[in-house]
């Protein structure tokens, strides 16, 4: 008898076990979602510096050629002795998609998010969606000072919600040198534009040993884009519910880039999974030309012993061009405690002064996104020894919207999917592109 | 028992050499991974890998290693692992060797039902339950801490099952006498059942480890900071950086920073981690 | 068994308990709940749709009405049929090679078993070079032999998969030539001696002899090599991210995805499930048939 009890005391233990755990995990899971956040603010509407010893999570991507790390190490330093109290701890988190997954799913797990972290400019309709940010509040010179177009991706119910930091917009990098040997100008039109690839495209019998171009396709609308623009009509438009996927013009830039390998034979066949090679492989020879980030500018300049030229994606019609913008905001996030988040902004402010926006501009190829960066010394030195600089900064005037709407991370994958069968020959870009837009418009459906 | 298999096979000299051949070429070819990181690790970052230049640089050099260890910390992910690794073998050993000796040793009501409850978590295994136990972790107030990424470990179906198995076969005669002189249970475990089975909690000691050494997915959405990170979490930010131009030597650096330790002490004791394995009646 | 039943008491409960609460806690329970939450719309990342709604077998629904979960689904049959026969042929093969009484033995031991212990995320990162165009050594290997197809392995719609397979194969081959060797080196060698006075060949002895006495081994390793291919991901992590146009993506990397990614709870529930029912079919299935074979 007594074994009997015992054994039933030990599974009415174990039972409690179970039920604790289920009460709990099921359907409850986001009641808790950002308790931290409604902790009560300091008595004073936060001021400038906080007292008491903080630490602050500083979550970034690394997505160029260049050293990020380092310069951000080196940035902290300097704020860390400006603002004694204050600790960041940079942490490096893969590239950007990976950033705000990681930043998602730390809210998800009831943690305490980073302050703040440096996310895509247009992961801006996700992150309130998800009730993920708070706004922030740059002063009246900044917002006079900064590019409009960086702006852009900013603004959402009449509030700011992010700062640029790390921007870019797509340019071609090209070999200068092989061009003037084969006595070819840079192509202002997608006719020339074909022509010189295929002119500097070698094989040694079947074997290509130089590329007329490289052209990455692994994560594509980003750099696709451009090709839509210069084709006449750009994948987004003003409404954040719209996209234009089957237009007439952005399959006639499906069909480009097909053509680019498939008739003039000046690229490799199918979908380049190569973002991070491309600025080797332009060092090394092994191509003619790339298209890729002004942040890798810097990289590129450091590795290549030749004449580097830089200009935006050339147009259909002769004599247009087209790039779009892109790269990472600084937000700062709702789920971590006021006193962090006054103290992120601080450092938000740090990094968006004048010298060192024009400093990571120089140390990166990033574009300074304030016009008085381009007026400090260091920027006019660095530009008048690395006129490539000027390019890519040029190269925005060509630019339209990059593809922001709501429910994005959806959206961009349904985009990729069908751009990428398309690239692959797996359907006809007019296939391709009509059921991307059929997709996509019934994923924007419960945001119209 | 290796010895003496088939003597005869010695007189067929040209088979032998035939099969010595075979056997050097596939196990040469697929060396040549690991050796090529190794090599590549060595080549100066400044000589980007081309055509038919992919081995050697110019010279040998550390630079990769020390870019490597300054852009992670590479010790705290190291000490992470080496927490987590331990900490999922401690609690592992007691619990498989208690439920194995139970199932083994005594006959009880629903023994049948409780193992095979237990054997469950085999054919499911935890990693597919990824989703429920992200709820558990985060429900415990466990999320980003060491301890999450061992806790869904620390009951082992496969060791209960395999300790199961071992005590099984410990000589009957031996039990006997043991409980004829009275012993106690623990006693019975300890100087009866544990000592021919040490082979068997060694090699399951040794794929537990290798298993959570090498664990990915889950360390990589229970954690967010680097305080909790493992080895091979902390890794795959290098992998990202395949998206900054083709380092390869430094990602070669790295992946075997994350790799040394364990392949070292493999190295080391390359026999008994095989003999362990070939000797536990894993089977 | 008739091992000691010396006293009935409530220590053997005592001692499971341990073990049992671990499983019960996190294997038991979320199998349940998985089933449960799989009845339910969720979604983190859209504040309005935060709080569950019940909705029935709606996800399920959606699910196999989503030409792309019909993908996932059979890459990821490709990949478990594609990978486990192949990894346990290897594994034999490896197994007989190394169990010969030849020169050089353990090194090459050591070369077959060293992938195993290698974190994947390791091997995927070296794999990663060999199989980068142009000049991956992997590339370059194959366009010696004379194959002028497409390098593009990792974003290649056909080779993607392929791509992490081999991963896979190259390292998991080694790890289960261990228990074939251990089997091997356990087998009752009057038997072979037997064989050898009958005049049978090496392969006859292998065919008739080795593989069918190691027909228990052979079902261990199926069995752990299936419930292993459901769950290796880490490969595609860092080679492919399920691309392109989801070629690559398996059921597992597909419920990190839309859990983690997308944040949709109720549909990654859904999936769970699916990939349960999946698991215990395979191992069900191959457990059964390899019974019925050994009549």
């Amino acid at each position: 008898m007594q074994t009997r009890k015992i054994v039933f005391v030990v599974m009415v233990i174990l039972l409690i076990g179970l039920l604790a755990a289920c009460g709990s995990t099921a359907p409850a899971e986001p009641a808790t979602q950002e308790p931290v956040a409604e902790e009560p603010a300091a008595e004073e509407p936060v001021v400038e510096e906080p007292s008491e010893p903080v630490t602050i999570e500083f979550f970034y991507p690394v997505a160029v050629d260049a050293p990020i790390a380092a310069i951000i190490e080196g940035y902290i330093d300097t704020f860390e002795a400006e603002n004694p109290h204050i600790t960041v701890e940079a942490v490096f988190s893969g590239g950007y998609g990976d950033v705000q997954t990681a930043i998602m799913t730390a809210i998800d797990g009831g943690a305490e998010p980073p302050a703040m972290g440096v996310m895509l400019a247009t992961a801006l309709y996700d992150l309130i969606n998800a009730d993920a940010i708070s706004p922030v509040s740059p002063s009246d010179e900044y917002l006079a000072d900064v590019f409009p177009a960086f702006l852009d991706n900013s603004r959402y119910d009449g509030k700011i919600w992010s700062v640029p930091f790390q921007r870019s917009a797509v340019v071609m990098y090209y070999n200068a040198d092989l061009f003037e040997e084969a006595g070819i100008e840079p192509p202002d039109s997608w006719d020339s534009w074909a022509a010189a690839a295929q002119a500097l495209t070698v094989r040694d019998g079947a074997e290509v040993t130089r590329w007329g171009i490289e052209y990455p396709s692994g994560w594509p609308y980003w750099l696709f884009q451009p090709l839509a623009i210069g084709s006449g009509q750009n994948i987004v438009g003003e409404s954040d519910t719209e996209v234009f996927f089957d237009d007439p013009d952005v399959i006639e830039a499906v069909q480009f880039y097909i053509d680019l390998s498939e008739e003039y034979g000046a690229m490799a066949a199918g979908v380049q999974g190569i973002w991070g090679q491309a600025p080797t492989d332009l060092a090394t020879g092994l191509t003619a030309m790339i298209v890729h980030s002004t942040g890798s500018l810097t990289g590129l300049l450091d590795q290549v012993d030749f004449e580097l030229g830089v200009m935006p994606i050339p147009g259909q019609t002769a004599g247009t061009f087209a790039s779009v913008p892109g790269g990472g905001n600084i937000y700062i996030m709702k789920g971590a405690p006021e006193e962090k988040q006054a103290a992120a902004w601080l450092f938000a402010e740090f990094l968006t002064e004048a010298e060192r926006v024009a400093d990571f501009s120089i140390q990166t190829g990033y574009i300074a996104s304030l016009n008085s960066s381009y007026k400090t010394d260091a920027m006019k030195a660095y530009l008048a020894e690395v006129p490539q600089a000027e390019d890519t900064k040029n190269a925005l005037q060509y630019a339209g919207a990059e593809l922001m709407v709501q429910n994005l991370g959806e959206v961009r994958n349904i985009f990729h999917d069908y751009l990428q069968r398309a690239y692959n020959g797996e359907m006809t870009p007019e296939e391709a592109m009509a059921a991307a837009q059929t997709e996509a418009e019934a994923a924007l459906e419960i945001f119209k | 028992m290796q010895l003496s298999k088939d003597g005869q096979r010695r007189r067929w000299n040209t088979k032998k050499i035939f099969a010595m051949l075979i056997t050097w070429t596939i196990a040469l070819l697929w060396a040549v991974p690991v050796l090529w990181a190794l090599v590549a690790s060595f080549r100066p970052a400044s000589e980007p890998m081309g055509r038919g230049d992919v081995w050697f640089g110019s010279m040998l050099t550390l630079d990769n290693y020390i870019k490597a260890w300054s852009l992670a910390p590479f010790d705290r992910y190291f000490i992470n692992t080496v927490v987590i690794v331990t900490m999922v073998l401690g609690v592992q050993l007691v619990t498989i060797t208690l439920a194995g000796f139970a199932f083994a040793h005594y006959e009880f009501r629903g023994s049948k039902i409780l193992l095979f409850v237990i054997l469950l978590q085999l054919m499911i295994p935890t990693t597919a339950l990824l989703v429920p136990n992200f709820s558990t972790i985060r429900f415990l107030n466990l999320y980003d801490t060491r301890l999450a990424i061992a806790i869904p470990y620390f009951g082992s179906a496969f060791g209960a099952f395999l300790m199961r198995q071992a005590f099984l076969e410990v000589p009957h005669d031996l039990v006997d006498a043991g409980t004829i002189d009275g012993a106690s249970w623990w006693q019975l475990l300890r100087h009866i059942y544990l000592p021919p089975t040490i082979p068997v909690l060694v090699a399951f000691g040794i794929s537990s480890v290798a298993w959570h050494w090498n664990e990915f997915l889950w360390p990589l959405i229970i954690t967010k900071s680097d305080a909790a990170r493992p080895l091979t979490a902390g890794l795959v930010r290098f992998t990202q950086l395949g998206e900054i131009g083709a380092q390869w030597s430094l990602l070669s650096a790295a992946t075997l920073i994350v790799a040394a330790p364990l392949f070292i002490a493999f190295l080391f004791f390359q026999r008994r981690f095989i003999e362990s394995f070939v000797h536990s009646g894993l089977k | 068994m008739e091992r000691s039943k010396t006293r009935k008491s409530s220590l053997p409960y005592l001692l499971i308990l341990p073990t049992l609460f671990f499983v019960a806690i996190f294997t038991i329970w979320p199998t349940i709940n998985s089933f449960y939450m799989s009845l339910f719309r969720q979604r983190l990342n859209l504040a309005r749709f935060r709080e569950p709604t019940f909705v029935g077998i709606e996800n399920f629904v959606n699910l196999f009405s989503d030409p792309r979960f019909i993908q996932v689904l059979n890459n990821t049959i490709i990949y478990v049929i594609g990978t486990v026969p192949l990894a346990i042929f290897l594994a034999f093969l490896f197994a007989f090679l190394v169990n010969q009484r030849i020169r050089g033995v353990g090194l090459s031991r050591l070369s077959f078993f060293h992938p195993s212990i290698l974190p994947m995320v390791s091997a995927a990162t070296i794999w990663m070079f060999f199989l980068t165009p142009d000049y991956g050594i992997f590339n370059e290997a194959l366009y010696f032999l004379g194959y002028r197809g497409p390098q593009n392995w990792t974003a290649n719609p056909d080779l993607a998969l392929i791509s992490i397979m081999i991963v896979a194969l190259w390292k998991n081959a080694g790890y289960y030539m261990i228990f074939y060797l251990a089997g091997m080196q356990n087998l009752p060698t009057e038997v072979f001696e037997a064989a050898t006075l009958d005049g049978a060949s090496t392969w006859q002895k292998l065919r008739y002899v080795t593989f069918p006495l190691l027909r228990g081994t052979t079902l261990f390793i199926t069995t752990i090599a299936i419930i292993g291919a459901f769950q290796t991901v880490d490969q595609i992590f860092v080679l492919t991210k399920g691309g392109p146009s989801g070629a690559s993506t398996t059921l597992l990397y597909y419920l990190w995805q839309v859990r983690f990614e997308f944040q949709d709870v109720g549909k990654a529930s859904a999936i769970t499930v699916v990939l349960i029912v999946l698991l215990l079919l395979f191992t069900v299935t191959n457990f059964v048939l390899s019974e019925r074979g050994e009549d």
